[in-house]
């Protein structure tokens, strides 16, 4: 009796820890968050030192550090977050940059799956025939298959 | 190709989402072992190897319940066990966090656990059965009775203390695995030392519970002091960015003082009064160790470039040096600590013949270590971060200077004139100011500032910054500690053989014996003694210390009487008796501020659970995660 429990629980575990690899709705999760990105790594160290600043002026007010002590460090702090601070604007327009540079990749190809199919170019003077034809409608040429070889060539 | 791609990208997920739930699986079938061993215990089945050496038919049921850690198989197995809590537990509460992370925090805890059910099944199975060889072949063997738990382990305090340990030892196999995986995964940047230092508290607690002074408890002091160490400088890291291989090297030094701690208690290779005998099972550890440290180190190495400091040390003077110099004390510490725990080791080595070092080489070393810790626990709060002039430092060293010089003298005057005892004292009446200091001063600003009234203004205080507060709060349970570490110095023992009537006069006590007497229970026979106390003429009541003799395992025992008060504790002790005469030797300890020892852990304690509750900052932190973690959680559930 205690084997069969033991057999039971056993392969009711086995169910369990294989089951991600059974499911079929596992593959809704095809990303990996990161969990920190490096411009929230830049936003968390800038928290930081304000909450150091913020930090150093408490304890200015109670009386802990000297005037002198307290405006290097509060000026040294304040540099220090605006340095942060720049980082993370030129890191936004970085990841902008990239983000314009993707939109413009799929945006092209959008318009290139619309453009007629480069078999249709004419050999001869480069026109792109709108429609699948067997001579130029520019020039009259002939079409041959395999035609865009020559025109990527011959450009 | 990109589908291939995109298809074992899935299954990868798929495969780490499987390993967690192996985690609980593994979780599970441990506690099935678990409950096994129990039931075979408390059902008396001595049929059971490990039950016939460790327990008998008469033992209580809780200290029955306790002899699942008693020998060497059995707590082997506790300890794969909390292994898997730990595991689970890691692997519930970041099931939406940290998900880069898991898929290698999960590898490597299951690694050790791999490591530890190993060893338990193949080298130490507490499962295994008794049998005899006859003409026939091996029959089984039905002893009718145990051989015993082990008699110091029958007394209440030491019932609970090994789990403590445990659960320490035990507990940092966490922080260790998110720092590897931080470093495997190079996700460096500062949530790793968050969910670490988070990790790395509760280990840290029940360690500081379990520690007392003995070899074994040596190797339990190794990884607390690395731990303690971590603790203070994973601060510099969070505020400064600075440190970061250090912490690494920390993390990866407690954990490795664990196993190597767990091994010296295991392996018997350093003999104590509750180290397993002499085994076979070093060998594993020596490699398990050997592993870690070339793991751990070449992927440090690997990784040198990602733990790059963010900003230089400022000043010698400064917050950050103080958190530095502790750091090197507490590693003196460490050394000094696992040297006189090795020395055995090496002298039998070297000379061929063991020589312990006792209380004198730790009084030498440990001593001088420990006041000057204390003296910082107090002075390096006062320490402003990355720079502090001289008139910054007088305006927060006046007061509890002062208060310092007044008691000092007033101790001294008191008669209290030991080098130690003296300093200790002083030190900790000057760190009890610092940190009341601390807490004033800063509630007054907030009064001023916020206009709350004062006991507001404290608990807004505390509650703005749990961590530091928290950490205050333990600083003020370290003094109580030292207070009663002290008050050691001052014991007082006196010894007489009594008989009925005869009077025992120790300092201002006075103990009337007030008769002998014999009996049995059904797990030992016992001779006790019934006492009266007096103190400056007041009665006291009574106290009944035993001898006992444990019927299954012919091993005799002293049980203490003991009656406690703020002062001091008063232990009476029954430590032989005289056949003949039928008198009974009796021993009187007075220890004076015992219970100050316990009231600081219990501060230490409260201090830790304050220093977990997230603060305002880290919560805010912790929202510039959340979009990632709602978009996982959009993605799927359990």
């Amino acid at each position: 009796m205690p084997l069969t429990i033991a057999l039971a629980t056993a392969v009711a575990l086995a169910v369990f820890v294989a089951w991600p690899l059974l499911a079929s709705e596992t593959g809704a999760e095809a990303f990996l968050p990161v969990d920190v990105t490096p411009l929230a790594d830049l936003k968390r160290r800038r928290m930081v030192v304000y909450e150091n600043l913020q930090d150093l002026e408490f304890e200015y007010k109670a009386g802990k550090i000297a005037s002198e002590d307290y405006q290097a460090m509060s000026a040294n702090y304040k540099a220090e977050a605006a340095g942060l601070m720049s980082a993370s604007l030129e890191a936004e327009t970085a990841s902008g940059s990239d983000a314009w540079i993707e939109r413009e990749v799929s945006a092209r190809r959008a318009r290139r799956k619309s453009a007629p199919s480069p078999e249709y170019t004419c050999a001869e003077c480069g026109f792109e025939n709108p429609l699948p034809v067997k001579f130029c409608g520019e020039c009259g040429a002939k079409l041959e298959p395999g035609g865009q070889k020559k025109v990527t060539s011959g450009k | 190709m990109n589908q291939v791609g995109s298809a074992g990208l899935v299954a990868a997920l798929a495969f780490a989402r499987s390993a967690e739930r192996a985690t609980l699986a593994f979780f599970l079938m441990i506690t099935v072992a678990v409950v096994a061993l129990e039931t075979s215990i408390l059902s008396n089945d001595f049929h059971t190897a490990y039950v016939a050496a460790h327990s008998n038919k008469d033992l209580p049921v809780y200290y029955k319940i306790a002899v699942l850690w008693a020998g060497q198989e059995g707590s082997l197995l506790f300890w794969t066990w909390l292994l898997s809590i730990y595991g689970g537990l890691a692997v519930l509460l970041n099931h939406r966090k940290n998900r880069q992370l898991m898929p290698y925090v999960v590898a490597i805890i299951l690694a050790t656990g791999v490591f530890f059910t190993s060893v338990t099944f193949f080298v130490a199975n507490p499962f295994s059965v008794l049998s005899v060889e006859r003409a026939g072949g091996l029959l089984p063997l039905h002893p009718p009775e145990g051989n015993g738990l082990n008699p110091s382990l029958q007394y209440h305090p030491m019932v609970i203390h090994p789990p403590m340990l445990y659960l320490g030892y035990v507990g940092f196999v966490v922080p260790y695995a998110f720092a590897i995986s931080a470093l495997i995964t190079k996700q460096l940047a500062d949530n790793w030392i968050r969910v670490t230092r988070r990790w790395a508290m509760v280990p840290w607690m029940f360690l500081g519970v379990g520690i007392r002074w003995d070899p074994v408890e040596n190797a339990s002091l190794l990884p607390w002091l690395a731990a303690t160490a971590f603790l203070h400088s994973v601060m510099i890291q969070e505020k400064r960015g600075m440190l970061k291989v250090w912490n690494m090297v920390l993390v990866m030094a407690t954990f490795f003082l664990c196993i190597f701690g767990t091994f010296l208690t295991r392996s018997g290779i350093v003999s104590s009064v509750h180290a397993f005998a002499q085994s076979n099972i070093g060998i594993f550890f020596a490699v398990f160790l050997g592993i870690i440290i070339f793991f751990s180190l070449t992927l440090l190495f690997l990784r040198l470039d990602f733990l790059k400091s963010e900003n230089r040390l400022d000043s010698v003077v400064s917050r950050e040096s103080g958190f530095l110099f502790n750091n090197w004390i507490l590693l003196a510490a460490v050394f000094a600590v696992l040297w006189g725990t090795i020395f055995p080791i090496i002298s039998k080595a070297v000379e061929d013949k063991t020589v312990t070092v006792g209380p004198p080489y730790y009084n030498k070393t440990a001593l001088p270590i420990g006041l000057l810790l204390l003296f910082l626990t107090g002075a390096g709060p006062l320490l402003a971060w990355r720079k502090t002039s001289f008139q910054s430092l007088r305006r927060n060293f006046t007061l509890p200077l002062a208060v310092a010089v007044v008691a000092g003298a007033g101790l001294f005057f008191a008669g209290i004139r030991d080098l130690y005892p003296w300093m200790a004292l002083t030190l900790a009446i000057f760190v009890a100011a610092c940190v009341l200091q601390e807490f004033y001063k800063g509630a007054r600003t907030r009064q001023k500032i916020v206009g709350e009234n004062f006991a507001h203004a404290l608990y807004n205080l505390t509650m703005r910054n749990t961590r530091r507060y928290g950490g205050y709060v333990i600083h003020l349970g370290i003094v109580l500690l030292f207070v009663g570490f002290a008050g050691l110095a001052f014991k007082t023992e006196a010894k007489a053989t009594m008989d009925k009537g005869d009077l025992l006069r120790v300092k201002d006590y006075v103990l009337r014996c007030e008769g002998i007497s014999k009996g049995e229970t059904p797990n030992y026979l016992y001779e006790r003694a019934e006492l009266s106390i007096v103190k400056d003429g007041r009665a006291l009541g009574t106290v009944l210390p035993e001898k006992r003799l444990f019927k299954a395992s012919q091993e005799s025992i002293s049980h203490v009487a003991l009656r406690p008060s703020l002062a001091q504790d008063l232990y009476v002790v029954l430590a032989g008796n005289d056949e003949d005469t039928g008198k009974v030797l009796i021993q009187v300890f007075i220890n004076p501020l015992v219970a100050w020892v316990w009231m600081g852990g219990l501060v230490v304690f409260l201090g830790t659970l304050l220093a977990m509750v997230p603060s305002r900052i880290e919560r805010e932190l912790e929202g510039l995660r959340r979009p990632v973690e709602e978009a996982i959680e959009e993605k799927h559930a359990f």
